[in-house]
């Protein structure tokens, strides 16, 4: 709940900015009517870098995928011999 | 298939950076900079900062909504 005030909040600011520049008119206005768009090219940038910073550091653990897989052999030989077939699965 | 993962990672993040830098300098940097300057040579008129953003919104979004109802026909015909 809290998040979305803040975004919320932080629109609002953008939208009352933007409004007073097209008021104002300090700097011309086919510039002052791009800034939108550019707001929401950064905003895809933003979560495209996410994305990609998030793929670079993905963590992997082969030591855990080791270990599992030692698991699932453990757990196979246990099943077999109380007579449970899982190798067909 | 890590290295590929962090290859296309990196890949990414270089794409959305030179994006928004080249944006930022055509977006809010240009209006500043006199027009027979050589630097405009560089970039389009500012119509296209416009034109190609919206374009490729619009883009994006027939493709997610076709591949949504790709994935909920394929759905369908499983479940059927």
């Amino acid at each position: 709940m809290k998040h979305i005030v803040k975004i919320l909040t932080l629109i609002m600011t953008i939208t009352a900015l933007w409004i007073g520049l097209l008021q104002t008119s300090m700097i011309p206005q086919s510039h002052t009517w791009l800034l939108p768009i550019y707001f929401v090219v950064s905003l895809g940038c933003y979560g495209l870098l996410m994305v990609g910073v998030g793929l670079m550091n993905f963590r992997t653990c082969p030591q855990e995928a080791l270990l599992l897989q030692k698991d699932i052999v453990e757990a196979k030989e246990y099943l077999k011999q109380r007579g449970v077939d899982v190798s067909t699965i | 298939m890590e290295l590929a993962d962090r290859a296309v990672g990196f890949l990414l993040s270089v794409i959305s950076l030179s994006i928004f830098t080249y944006y930022t300098f055509w977006v809010i940097i240009l209006p500043f900079v006199d027009g027979d300057h050589f630097v405009h040579k560089y970039f389009l008129p500012q119509e296209y900062a416009i034109l190609i953003p919206v374009c490729a919104g619009v883009a994006v979004l027939c493709f997610l909504c076709i591949f949504i109802g790709f994935v909920m026909l394929k759905s369908k015909k499983k479940a059927a």
